[in-house]
């Protein structure tokens, strides 16, 4: 777990939630750049990543708490840089906070997407339930029976695009991790432009696996600016 | 970071990990090398671990440090003790001294011999069903990738049980068809999955197996192939883990359930119940023709060697006789044996056959426990993420009719202890 630079900014979350979903690896495949290819969960079928955070207070030194939402695709990860638990291209980021909107899209290049109007957090039932302007996103919960945390202190890679450029950055995760595939009931994805280019309101899109950030703990996610990817 | 932090750190990774990477080197080579290394180097590498004599129940190995280990073997799939038993030894031996080494070419060039045609006659035979032939490769691997890519094509629909072994996965995405997938034994979800298909118009291959070797459990045949049929699919039946074992005449879950007939294609393998190695289609002796000739892995691999031919021979006339008949009877107590040790002490799933999982759990585990498990006495396959589900890790003990009754008790004690050590004992 390496990273090349030091130009990286620390975020404190009390809460997140993160559930994979398999769908369509062809409606995947058109929205991510040439230069990366799917991670596939089986032979068609891709695999999204829609990740709910509660920053706290202070963030940037100035932010209020707010609550972030990222769809991401999972692709494969640069090897080079390490060995991480996943890889992401970002697709869309939402927040509740118009300030770290404008600062994740000036400094981490993220394609954001219209503000959050409803951002409802049940901590203790590890469920969120997020809308805009535009109606409602998702609404998700665990579905695991029984919850055991264990420390854990994970590596992902981001992937985002600037302009032709495909841009990487490493993130750090730190904070009590369950994570789970059990089957079950995780709430809805709705049709919403969050989700653009993908079919989330069919049946068949179902979740692949979830991770869990204990409530109440001080989470710690470490990321990197991103470099250009090459 | 420490020598134990960094063994640590290696035990976090799973083989998926490793798959690909992005960017123009081959990074993946270079990390699953450096991890691969690092376990190398603890001594804890039970992979590819040599074994200096035949699959019986008891086994040595050579450890890459060049330890020998004496150890109950778990982890062979000679369910019925085939490999090493005289008679088929002796009809290898026969095979050789007459036919040579290898079969020097493809089946449908100079590569056949009359062995293989009394092999493939006898299979026929075996299923008692009229107009039935047999189609013989070199591995149970290229007899279901040979057999899906040659009969479905682009437009064609694969639709297979999400636990389906990677050759049926493999040869549906060769042949280009449209590749559907339906939650493993469940039949609601099938029939959803052929409804929204154009079955009317389509040509659909469902793939499924006899037997489960992630669970040991067995495909739920009996509602499957109806649905398939009432929608006008092929059936194929793997039948790789169940042949010779399974049903009152050992062919297949298929016939436990009563459905032989009703399937269109059975697939077996050679290198478990047989005790040998190669593949096989049993099907309508037209498709059988067909195949011959336009499945690629066999059509342009090498015949079975002809010593193994002889021996699969003898293999096959011992299971269809008494034989057969005690050794079914007595892998199916060993195999209760095992599990009434097991249950309510550790998670041994639910399923019935000769496989039985212990779920650990944590992959984490997988690692050390391996090494534990060989250097407590045990030769056994572990399985982890992304094979099984997240936190469902597990041993598999395949159990044989050969284990001894001491062999079992001893195996299962181990398997109590390394749950006591690694903590998945059920409270």
């Amino acid at each position: 777990m390496t990273s090349n630079n030091n130009d990286f900014l620390v975020w404190n979350f009390d809460f997140a939630l993160t559930t994979f979903y398999e769908v369509d690896a062809f409606q995947l495949e058109t929205l991510i750049p040439p230069q990366l290819s799917l991670q596939e969960a089986a032979p068609g079928v891709g695999l999204i990543n829609v990740t709910a955070f509660n920053f706290v207070e202070g963030q940037l030194g100035v932010l209020p708490e707010f609550q972030e939402l990222i769809l991401s695709a999972i692709v494969a990860p640069d090897l080079r840089r390490g060995v991480p638990s996943a890889a992401m291209f970002v697709l869309s980021l939402t927040s509740t906070c118009q300030e770290h909107l404008d600062h994740s899209h000036d400094y981490y290049k993220l394609p954001i997407v219209e503000k959050l109007t409803v951002s409802l957090l049940n901590k203790k039932n590890h469920e969120i339930n997020f809308e805009d302007g535009e109606g409602k996103i998702a609404q998700i919960n665990n579905c695991a029976p029984i919850i055991e945390y264990d420390n854990s202190k994970r590596y992902f890679q981001a992937f985002t695009k600037d302009g032709d450029d495909v841009l990487i950055s490493d993130v750090f995760i730190e904070a009590p991790l369950f994570e789970h595939q059990e089957n079950g009931d995780t709430g809805k994805l709705y049709e919403h432009p969050f989700f653009k280019g993908i079919e989330v309101d069919d049946p068949d899109v179902i979740n692949f696996l979830q991770m869990i950030n204990e409530p109440g703990s001080a989470g710690k996610q470490t990321y990197f600016k991103p470099t250009k990817f090459v | 970071m420490n020598e134990k932090d960094k063994l640590e750190d290696l035990f976090e990774y799973t083989l998926d990990m490793f798959l690909k990477s992005a960017g123009k080197d081959h990074a993946e080579i270079t990390q699953f090398n450096r991890w691969r290394d690092g376990i190398v180097d603890a001594n804890m590498y039970t992979f590819e671990v040599p074994h200096l004599h035949a699959q019986t129940p008891q086994v040595e190995v050579r450890r890459n440090s060049g330890e020998i280990l004496d150890l109950i073997c778990f982890a062979s799939y000679n369910y019925l003790g085939y490999s090493y038993h005289p008679d088929v030894v002796q009809a290898a031996k026969d095979a050789l001294d007459v036919y040579g080494l290898g079969a020097t070419g493809s089946p449908v060039l100079n590569g056949t011999f009359d062995i293989h045609n009394i092999l493939e006659k006898n299979l026929s035979e075996y299923f008692k069903r009229e107009n039935l032939g047999t189609s013989l490769f070199s591995s149970g691997y290229g007899a279901n990738v040979g057999v899906v890519s040659a009969y479905c094509h682009k437009g064609d629909y694969v639709v297979l049980d999400r636990s389906s072994h990677a050759s049926l996965i493999d040869g549906a995405i060769l042949s280009q068809a449209n590749i559907l997938m339906f939650k493993h034994n469940n039949v609601e979800h099938l029939e959803k999955i052929l409804n929204k298909i154009d079955y009317e118009n389509s040509r659909i291959l469902v793939c499924v197996e006899g037997v489960y070797s992630t669970d040991g459990n067995y495909g739920n045949l009996s509602e499957i192939v109806p649905v398939a049929k009432k929608y006008g699919a092929t059936v194929l039946v793997d039948e790789a883990h169940s042949l010779l074992v399974a049903g009152p005449g050992g062919r297949g879950v298929a016939e436990e359930c009563g459905v032989l007939d009703e399937v269109d294609m059975i697939i077996g393998t050679f290198s478990k119940s047989f005790g040998g190695v190669g593949g096989c289609l049993i099907a309508d002796k037209e498709l059988v023709n067909y195949i011959n000739y336009y499945a690629r892995s066999r059509m342009f691999s090498c015949a079975i060697d002809p010593g193994v031919t002889g021996g699969l021979i003898k293999a096959l006339e011992l299971a269809s006789g008494p034989d057969g008949d005690q050794k079914r009877e007595k892998i199916k107590e060993n195999a209760k044996h095992l599990r009434s040790l097991l249950r309510d002490k550790v998670d041994i799933g639910t399923a019935h056959s000769w496989i039985i999982p212990v779920i650990y759990g944590d992959e984490k585990l997988t690692i050390p426990l391996s090494d534990y498990l060989q250097h407590h006495g045990l030769d056994i396959s572990l399985m982890m993420f992304p094979a099984v589900p997240k936190n469902r890790s597990r041993i598999r003990a395949f159990v044989t009719s050969e284990h001894s009754p001491e062999q079992v008790e001893k195996g299962a004690e181990i398997l109590l202890n390394a749950a006591k050590e690694f903590n998945f004992l059920l409270d």
